[in-house]
Formats: structure tokens, sequence, C-alpha cells
């Protein structure tokens, strides 16, 4: 096995000149001329590259490459010359690193996230034929922010290369350098970049993980929730006017029902009539992006949709795609119209405004100043009893209404406790919260296949009188029949699933994390 | 993985020139490459510096004792790794007699590193042998390096005879014209006459040229110390005719 490459940092007392100056007192060494390299590190929004295992960078040495180095060994794992500026997968050249990327990163684009300019020095050590068997890299490195305005020296690094087949010779130079006292570092110069410019790898992420105080007021408590749920919508909302990709306006709407949620679920901490008027500026919200975000949908799903017919129909669902993409078009137009409306900026901004205000010292809300855990254990075992209730009156013949009502409660309940799951014992509410996400997605399922066939008849419609090829409509009415067809399995799944999460294992796990019957 | 070898019965015709330098700018590609010389010359090993030298020689290699992977040595360039020659790779012939599938070890040897490598250089010994025939039988493409004389095109019939004998088909044959010198009568008429008789004869030749020689003294490829010479930009050329013949073949 080749051994991996080391990365050290330079203690103050050397300079890189001083350091060859060193090894060649101990090995035939060559110096490459000095050349200078810029690299791009890029990731998606919320990181997903980084959550991998990976650091994305192109690098101009002088051609351009794309590679994809593993975070825990430093080596360039895949790499692909490349002229284009990275965004979607699929815009990359097929291949390996393609594959990796888009396995990584799902519907999300790749965004620059900061650069770096390298001096390398390679000294090259050299055995009695005069082959280089053991590589030393000098480098001197800046930072900067894509728009230049950040920028900063880091730390000079020497970078210990192995070559294949000459481990004998690597470890005597590693001896050598540590005997220098070079210290190998432990974050790579893009973690130093980024702290550089302010920013952290995971510093975006649209789960929710909130450290709370089990004993703090629970208005205050509801505030910080929310507050950081408005933290997320805002920060979503460059990307989801630019349209980067489609998640920003995902977690921006994300973000807004969890918000109603959370106003509606930590019950009685703040007066109803206060919350009122965001509780309509938030519903304007959910309901101006919605058009646009079904598109989304539709566009997400639609490889997956032309993969499920029969091979010599799948051209024929091309003019639905046009379509798709020519009323996501123009729904985005409108959205980015609402997004920049003055009404939306006076929700966001008067929203801030009183979750900024003060606490009142003697609030009337009589859960105001209850400690946060005792509501949060009460909410969740009432929000779950009623689930057990009313779940447990779905019969194989029960009308579809009584699910959909289920599937909302089980939603409320499973935000609740992704709210408040640090004032529980981790493993348990996690698994509590795994075993809820099973039967939501069944739920999930069954309605939202239901909305789809429906839509998608409804889209088809509109696009006969848009002129449409009948082969089209065709094609849409196979798919309709397929959502249709899965709909009816996730409904004969329910039975099962349903007996499983309310069965008494998890009652009592339930039982004893939250109280309650 | 793509295995090329790059053979000619008759030696001196350029074989070891051609193996190192397509190899080389498969490598500045991105193409992660191995060249593996298997010539107990060791002519390409001492072009890449590298010692002439592996563990437990060709006995252990053909017995699995030893696996490719453990004897690779990088090359000085990025992405060009080499199995270096070893002197016992004489003997190699009746170490392969000893095995089930004497003329299919070479292939065995290789499949392990299918992952790591995009294309893989045989640089084979000349004369016809069991060591000849695992090539032939492991490679996709094979390049045979023809001077244009009367002499060579007969031993390249000769290879003809023998895979046609040998039942060896589904061989990508790329025959081109090496050490050409166009102040020789002999080289102008073959090289008129060769094309239309024979269509698998690649477009690219290599020049009878001094860099090709100096090779010995910089020991690295043609690029690495005349990058702008006409025998790199011959090599460049052949390069893009041996990937366009594997694309279609």
């Amino acid at each position: 096995m080749t051994p991996q490459a080391i990365s050290y940092l330079l203690p103050d007392a050397l300079d890189l000149e001083s350091l060859k100056a060193h090894l060649s007192e101990n090995n035939a060494l060559q110096e490459d001329p000095a050349v200078e390299a810029a690299q791009i590190f890029y990731d998606s929004f919320d990181w997903r590259v980084w959550q991998a295992g990976g650091e994305l960078v192109v690098e101009e040495n002088p051609q351009k490459r794309l590679c994809w180095i593993n975070r825990k060994t430093s080596e360039h794992e895949l790499c692909q010359e490349t002229d284009e500026v990275p965004g979607f997968p699929a815009s990359l050249p097929e291949g390996e690193l393609q594959n990796r990327l888009a396995e990584a990163l799902e519907m999300r684009v790749l965004l620059p996230q900061v650069k770096i300019r390298q001096k390398q020095r390679t000294l090259r050590i050299l055995d009695d034929e005069e082959k280089t068997v053991v590589r030393i890299v000098l480098t001197e490195n800046r930072y900067a922010s894509l728009d230049g305005k950040q920028t900063g020296e880091l730390d000079g690094r020497v970078l210990l290369k192995p070559l294949k087949g000459y481990n004998g010779d690597f470890e005597r130079l590693r001896t050598q350098l540590e005997t220098m006292k070079l210290i190998a570092a432990e974050q790579s110069l893009y973690e130093y970049a980024l702290i550089g410019i302010g920013r952290k790898p995971g510093d975006y992420s649209s789960k929710l993980n909130y450290r709370l105080d089990p004993d703090a007021r629970s208005d205050a408590t509801a505030k910080k929730i929310m507050l950081s749920l408005l933290d997320t919508l805002e920060i979503n909302i460059p990307g989801t006017k630019a349209n980067l990709d489609s998640e920003f306006l995902h977690d921006l709407r994300v973000s807004t029902r969890r918000t109603r949620s959370a106003m509606s679920q930590i019950k009685a901490v703040f007066e109803p009539e206060e919350l009122e008027p965001f509780k309509q500026g938030l519903a304007w919200i959910g309901q101006v992006t919605g058009p646009t975000r079904d598109m989304d949908v539709y566009l997400l799903e639609f490889d997956d949709y032309q993969a499920s017919l029969p091979e010599t129909m799948r051209g024929d669902l091309e003019p639905f795609r046009t379509f798709l993409v020519e009323h996501h078009k123009q729904a985005q137009k409108d959205l980015v119209k609402k997004l920049n409306s003055p009404h939306f900026r006076k929700v966001v901004k008067s929203w801030r405004a009183w979750l900024n205000e003060p606490l009142p010292r003697k609030p009337k809300a009589p859960n105001a100043t209850r400690p946060i855990a005792s509501l949060a254990d009460q909410r969740i075992h009432k929000l779950y009893d009623k689930v057990l209730k009313d779940g447990g009156k779905i019969k194989a013949d029960s009308k579809p209404e009584l699910l959909h009502d289920l599937r909302k409660d089980c939603k409320k309940l499973r935000y609740l406790m992704e709210f408040f799951q640090s004032l529980y014992p981790k493993p348990q509410v996690r698994a509590l919260i795994k075993e809820l996400k099973i039967i939501l997605d069944n739920l999930g399922a069954f309605q939202d296949l239901q909305v789809q066939a429906e839509s998608l008849e409804a889209l088809g419609q509109q696009m006969m009188e848009e002129g449409a090829p009948a082969s089209a409509l065709m094609a849409m009415g196979i798919l309709v029949g397929q959502l249709l067809e899965r709909q009816v399995q996730a409904r004969e799944e329910f039975a099962g699933l349903y007996a499983a999460f309310s069965s008494e294992e998890n009652r009592l796990a339930f039982k004893k994390l939250f109280g309650g019957a | 993985m793509h295995i090329i070898g790059v053979y000619n019965i008759k030696g001196g015709v350029g074989k070891t020139a051609t193996a190192v330098n397509l190899a080389f700018l498969a490598a500045r590609q991105g193409y992660r490459t191995l060249i593996w010389d298997l010539d107990p010359q060791a002519a390409a090993t001492f072009y890449f510096r590298i010692k002439p030298k592996v563990k437990g020689g060709s006995r252990k290699l053909i017995a699995g004792q030893v696996e490719l992977d453990e004897v690779v040595k990088a090359t000085d360039f990025e992405n060009l790794d080499m199995l270096p020659a070893d002197f016992s790779y004489r003997n190699m012939d009746l170490r392969l007699e000893d095995t089930k599938k004497p003329t299919k070890q070479l292939l065995k040897l290789l499949r392990p590193l299918s992952k790591a490598y995009d294309y893989v250089f045989l640089d084979c010994p000349p004369s016809i042998s069991l060591v000849s025939e695992n090539i032939f039988r492991a490679a996709e493409g094979l390049l045979l390096p023809l001077i244009p004389t009367t002499l060579s095109l007969r031993t390249y019939q000769q290879l003809l005879d023998f895979l046609e004998g040998h039942r060896i088909t589904g061989l990508e044959l790329m025959p081109f014209f090496s050490m050409v010198d166009r102040r020789k009568k002999m080289h102008l008429d073959v090289m008129r006459d060769l094309p239309d008789q024979r269509g698998e004869l690649l477009r690219a030749q290599i020049p009878y040229a001094s860099d090709v020689e100096k090779m010995g003294i910089h020991r690295m490829p043609v690029e690495g110390f005349a990058p702008n010479s006409f025998a790199a930009s011959a090599y460049q050329a052949l390069w893009m005719d041996v990937q366009e013949r594997l694309r279609n073949a």
C-alpha cells in the first residue's frame, strides 16, 4: 500500500528556503520551476460534497481540471479536465466523477465557495538513477472570497507526497521532516480559507438542530426556534430569486411551514391576536410560492416518469417537459415579483421585529413562562395520543380524508419532536422520529400520488388546449394510471405500517420519553 | 481498462519508444496509465530511470505469489505507473508453460488492476513466443511499428499467419510506419503502395529522428525534453489515431 500524503504546517522558526537547505544536506534533490496555481472550491449551498467526505476543486495549473479530493486522505481521487464552470452534475462530462457528484448532490447545484492562490515549489528527492522517489511541495497560500473583497494569507505548507513503490524513501523523508519539528496539519487549506472568509463547512443545513435549555421560558424558546426558522427562510431568498436550484425555494417553503406549525403547536405561549397577522403573512408566502414548487416537483420527477414508460413511448413525453419548462419560467417570474414586493418585505421585516421584541415580564398567555421541557412533553404526548386515536379508527374502507388528516397530525408531531429533540436523549428521540417518518412517508405517498395524478390530468388538458400532440396525452394517461396504481399500493401497505408504528413497544417508548397515558 | 500491446517480431523498430511516448501522452490527458515492460532488455524501464528489478521475478509473478500492484512503481510523471522489467523475464515462457492455461496468464494477472488504470501499455519482447501469445490474448489493440521495407512487411505477414493459425480474433491490429527515413527511396516506395493494400494501417508515421534516440540520454519521453520537436508531434498524431481506432473498433 502506498502511504497517504502528509501536509505539514511550517513552524515559525523555519522558512521554506532554510527547509530546502536542510533537506539538501542529506538528499540528492532537484527543484522544479515554481508554478502559480489557482484553485476554486465548490460545494452545494448545503455542503453536500463536504458531507459526502469530499472537497471539490477546480485547479488551474495551467489547464483546468475538476477534482474530488478525499477529505480523509487528501488524495485527489477523481479528476477530469474541464473548461466548463461546474454547475449541475448533469452538465459535466460523463464519467466516474459525474456519477460521484450526482450521487452526492442529487438536485443541488454546485456553487463556488472560496478561492486559493498558491505558489508551489516542488522539490524532487532523487535516487542514484536520478529517478524521483519522493516529492515535497512547498506552498505559499492566499485565500480570497469570490467577490475578492476578503483576502488574506494562509500558513505555508509542506506537502510530502509518496510515489508508489517507494515507501522506504517516503518514510525516510517523513522522519527527516518530523525531526525538523514540522507538524502535520489537521485541517485542509480549504477549511482555513473558509474560516478566513467567515464560513465553515456545514454552516447551513435545512435540518433542525437546536440546543435548547429545558428550563427556559416557553415563549423565549418558541421565539428562538422561530427566529432560526426565519434565518433559514431569509438566507434562501437570493437563491430562490435567482432559481439556482429547486431546493432554495423548497427550504424556504419548509421553514415557512415549520414556523406556522410552531405557531399553532407550541400552544398558548403568545396572545393569539398578536400572532394572527404573522400567521396570515406566512400563509400568504406559502401560497405564492406554491405554483413554482409544483412545477419544480414535476420537473424533478420527470426523468423517473419518463423511465417508467415503455421504451417506445418515452419520446412522446417530451412535450410535457417543454410545457413544464415554459410554465416554470412563468411561475418563477411571478414568484420573483412577489418576493420583491413591498408586502413580502413587510411580512418578513415585521415578523423579525416582533421576534426580536423583548418578552413581557408578566405575559397573559398561560404557557408563556412555563419551562419548555414540560410544555414539550405535554404537547408531544397529546398530539401522539391524537394520532393514535385517529389512526386506530382507519379501516380498509375508510375515506381518504381520514388518512389525509392523520398525515397532517403526524407532520405536526414530527415538527414538534424535531424542534425539541435536544431536550431528550438523542438515540431514543431519533429512533422515534425515524418510526414516525416511515408512516409519514406512506401517508405522504398516498396523498401526493393522488394529487399528482389529478394535476397530471389537469395539465394534460391544458396542454391539449395549447396544441400538444395526442401522443403526449396518451403517455401522460399511462403515467396517471401508474400513479394511481402506486397510490392503491400505498393504501394497502398502510395497515401493516400503522400496526408497526402503533405497536406496544413504540407506545411504551413514546410514553417513556414524553410522558402521558 | 484498455490494454494495448506494442509488438513486432523484429527488434529495433521503435517499439519501446512507441510504448513509452504513448503511455506518457495517455497519462498527460489524465488517464491513469500503466506501462509494463515485458522485455528483459528493460529499455522502457531504463527510459523511466527505474531499476529493472521485480521482487520474486517472473516466477513469483506468474505463480500469483506476488500481486502486480505490489511491484508497480510510480514514474516521475503524474498518472503514469510502471511495472518494470526483470532479467528473469527471459524465462517467462518456461513459467507460463507450467500453468494451467498458459496463453491466458497475463490477462489473469492484469484483471485485478482493471479499476486502477484506464490504459495499460505492454511493451513486448520481439519474437513469437508464449509471452507474445499471452499479449495477443490480453490486449484489445496491438500496435505494430513497421519500418517501410519489404523485410518488415514479410514479418507483418508472418504475424497475420500466426494469428489466423491460432484463431486469435477480435484483436484490433494497428500497424503504422516507424523510423521513416524520407531520404530512402525504398521507404517512399513502400509507403506509397502499402496503404491501398492494408486498410488497417494508421495514418500517423513516426520519423527516424535523433530526438527519439536522445530519449536514452535524457531518460524520459520525447515530450519531456523536446516537446516542440517533430518527433513529439508525430507521437501525438499517432496517439490520436490509436484512440480513434479503439473508439470505432
